[in-house]
């Protein structure tokens, strides 16, 4: 029944799409800068020069790699009450998607500062400079610039992975497309819209992707 | 010289001198020409590449096409295998018309032998493999029938010791070599050399340049785009100088080379002879 | 307490295992299914005649700007309204074998517009059909830029298939979301859950590494 489209329904429903909309930005937008931090942490500790804390990474990274985030959601939203803890359900979200794709920002981190070239530090070293200031000046600035576009990519599937959120009823996109086939039956109308929502997203991350990557392109060149 | 054995042939034949009795059997077949360009035209987009070129190329003869980076002599040799479309007129190889719709392109490119100015080895293949595998693919050769040919034509070229190297495990020179060896086992009717010598190291350009010198004292019909001169002085039966998509000039080396009809082929040749 | 929970947890284990079953068998139908149609849209993608190609990008990213789970929930809810009526088991596969086919098509075109249009040149000129350029020359070579990630796809894969346990699919997710209303231990079941996709993704997860490692120095030399 895809040509009896009911425009008026999501009309109706517009303002509680904006508001999901609004909501998904928001988690992801948090998540994300969450994530940042949190991967260059165990991306440092990862390839620092202390075993214990490189292993406690590696734990951290391999696992969250190797398992799926619907897992993690779910082992946080019910095994948090379990040791005695509450939080709300956003706080949940927020805490599983920020864990999840930290893991894979360190990774892409240390993909960025394994790609800088062994004699660009060893120029750093014998010019006297120490560890954080080798590491501010000369290996994270064209390691952010190189995994630029691959953090993009992570932003995209941090904005997908959110809508897992809706399972434990954040209100989000497919939160608000599950409302409306509950209370209208209208899944068409519902998820569609949902659809073209993260769409949008995804066009507007792609092509600050592919800007990004011709940016890139065009300062190796000069 | 180079080391692939054929010095003294070349000293005792000149391809001016001696006519190759391949020539003299296709020319007794009454086939004119081998390669027929008609009013070829071709644009890249806006840019006008070639312009009304006419030529003939007849069975036997080595054609040295020169002329400035970006004169369009390499799209010119390119649209002779169809790695290029034409917009207009059209190119007739052996009676056949390249650019024809009903035309096998595939049966076509079998038997002109292409050789690239970077060579474009199969890398993830060896000597042999990589010159039998056509031969085998399209011409349905038995594979130890094809190594056998594949062999003696990496001997003809002097790396019959290289069958089972990999690419990178050659010299420039021989990579080329090798190149060579793989258009020729398709025995084809034609070569056409795109820039043979261009991205070598000096040394190896004439371990290069003998073996394409044999192959033209053997009647091998060929073209061959390049900047060596001295090459085409005593290789070539015509010397063609194209300029800005237009075919300049054609003529036997030593009028090509002693006096140029055209004022901007002596440009040309007093600049690039100058070197 | 805990220790009553762990025995009854230790009860319900043929219950996770045939849950892992059921995970396992989805992936690798996905799996196959998707590699197999990947490939033929990705040998298109980087090949074919414009609108074509113009076709399969367009739908490769409707795929990939959406969440999986919208996707399952279109499938689920939105083809029955059009007249096609899946269970639960067979939308799951169909979502999952377009989802892994979309991002293995990206894979596959990429790696075959990675090798020089120069090998393509010179297989034409020796009078190769398209086929067999495709066949002898470019896979071959395409190959070692392909395989890494697309190991690492399969990863991902099995991974998404968690999420179709919200469509009821009894998968190793199910399982442990139907035990955790028994046994409110959601720690303890969710961990069990994680260690079975630990076990099954981790050892490809290293076995895509390798691949990488390989590919990266002993390039053509297998």
């Amino acid at each position: 029944m895809l040509q009896a489209f009911n425009f008026r329904i999501i009309l109706e429903y517009m303002p509680l799409y904006s508001q999901c909309f609004m909501a998904t930005l928001w988690l992801s937008a948090v998540s994300l800068i969450g994530a940042l931090l949190i991967g260059t942490a165990a991306c440092a500790m990862r390839i620092g020069h202390y075993r214990p804390l490189a292993r406690i990474a590696v734990i951290y990274i391999e696992s969250i790699r190797s398992t799926p985030l619907l897992a993690q959601l779910y082992l946080v939203y019910f095994g948090l009450p379990s040791l005695g803890i509450r939080m709300s359900e956003e706080m949940t979200g927020i805490l599983v998607l920020t864990l999840n794709s930290g893991a894979y920002m360190a990774e892409i981190i240390r993909g960025g500062i394994q790609s800088i070239p062994s004699g660009h530090i060893e120029a750093g070293i014998a010019s006297g400079l120490n560890y954080f200031q080798r590491m501010r000046y000369i290996i994270l600035p064209p390691a952010l610039g190189a995994t630029l576009p691959a953090m993009l990519g992570q932003a995209i599937v941090l904005v997908k992975d959110s809508a897992l959120l809706s399972l434990i009823s954040i209100m989000e996109l497919t939160r608000a497309g599950q409302i409306l086939t509950s209370e209208r039956f209208m899944p068409v109308e519902g998820f569609l819209t949902t659809a073209a929502f993260y769409l949008l997203i995804y066009y507007i991350l792609k092509s600050l992707t592919s800007w990004s990557q011709k940016r890139l392109i065009f300062r190796e060149i000069h | 010289m180079g080391n692939t054995g054929f010095e003294k042939k070349i000293t005792l034949l000149r391809p001016n001198d001696i006519k190759p009795t391949f020539f003299k059997k296709i020319a007794a077949m009454g086939i004119k020409d081998m390669i027929t360009f008609k009013n070829v035209n071709k644009w890249f987009g806006k840019h006008h590449v070639l312009k009304e070129i006419n030529l003939n190329v007849e069975p036997g003869e080595v054609l040295v096409v020169c002329g400035p980076s970006g004169s369009g002599k390499s799209t010119l040799l390119r649209c002779i295998n169809r790695l290029e479309s034409l917009q207009s007129g059209e190119i007739i190889i052996d009676g056949i018309k390249v650019h024809g719709r009903e035309t096998n392109i595939t049966k076509l490119r079998a038997e002109i032998g292409f050789v690239f100015q970077q060579f474009n080895l199969y890398p993830h293949m060896t000597a042999i493999e990589n010159i039998t595998i056509a031969p085998i693919k399209v011409r349905k050769l038995k594979k130890e029938v094809a190594r056998k040919l594949g062999q003696e034509i990496l001997d003809k070229v002097g790396l019959g010791d290289k069958a089972g190297s990999y690419p990178s495990q050659l010299s420039g020179g021989q990579q080329q070599r090798v190149a060579i060896a793989r258009g020729l086992c398709m025995q084809p009717k034609i070569m056409l050399f795109d820039e043979p010598t261009s991205s070598l190291d000096p040394e190896m350009i004439n371990e290069v340049l003998d073996v394409i010198r044999n192959l033209a004292n053997e009647g091998m019909t060929m073209i061959v785009v390049t900047h060596e001169m001295g090459f085409a002085r005593e290789a070539a039966n015509r010397v063609a100088f194209i300029d800005e998509g237009r075919l300049v000039e054609i003529a036997p080396p030593e009028k090509f080379f002693k006096n140029p009809k055209n004022e901007r082929t002596r440009l040309f040749l007093s600049k690039i002879l100058a070197r | 307490m805990w220790g009553y929970y762990l025995e009854q947890l230790i009860g319900s284990l043929p219950l996770f295992l045939k849950g892992l079953g059921i995970t396992a068998a989805v992936s690798i139908l996905s799996l196959v299914g998707g590699t197999i149609i990947g490939f033929f849209l990705g040998v298109i993608r980087a090949g074919g005649i414009k609108p074509v190609r113009f076709l399969i990008g367009g739908w490769v990213d409707l795929i990939r700007g959406t969440p999986f789970l919208v996707q399952l929930f279109i499938v689920f809810f939105i083809f029955p309204d059009v007249g096609i009526h899946l269970d639960a088991l067979p939308a799951a596969v169909l979502s999952l074998t377009n989802l892994s086919a979309c991002f293995i098509c990206e894979i596959v075109a990429g790696g075959i517009l990675a090798v020089p249009a120069g090998q393509k040149e010179a297989a034409a000129a020796s009078g190769l059909s398209a086929y067999q350029q495709m066949r002898y020359l470019v896979m071959p070579q395409a190959m070692p830029t392909i395989l890494p990630p697309l190991v690492g796809q399969y990863v991902l894969l099995i991974k998404d298939s968690s999420v179709i346990s919200v469509i009821g699919v009894v998968d190793i997710t199910r399982v442990g979301w139907l035990t955790v209303q028994r046994i409110p231990e959601g720690l303890m079941v969710f961990g069990l859950v994680g260690i079975l996709y630990f076990i099954i993704c981790y050892p490809i997860i290293r076995f895509s590494n390798l691949l990488e490692k390989r590919m990266k120095f002993g390039k053509y030399r297998f």
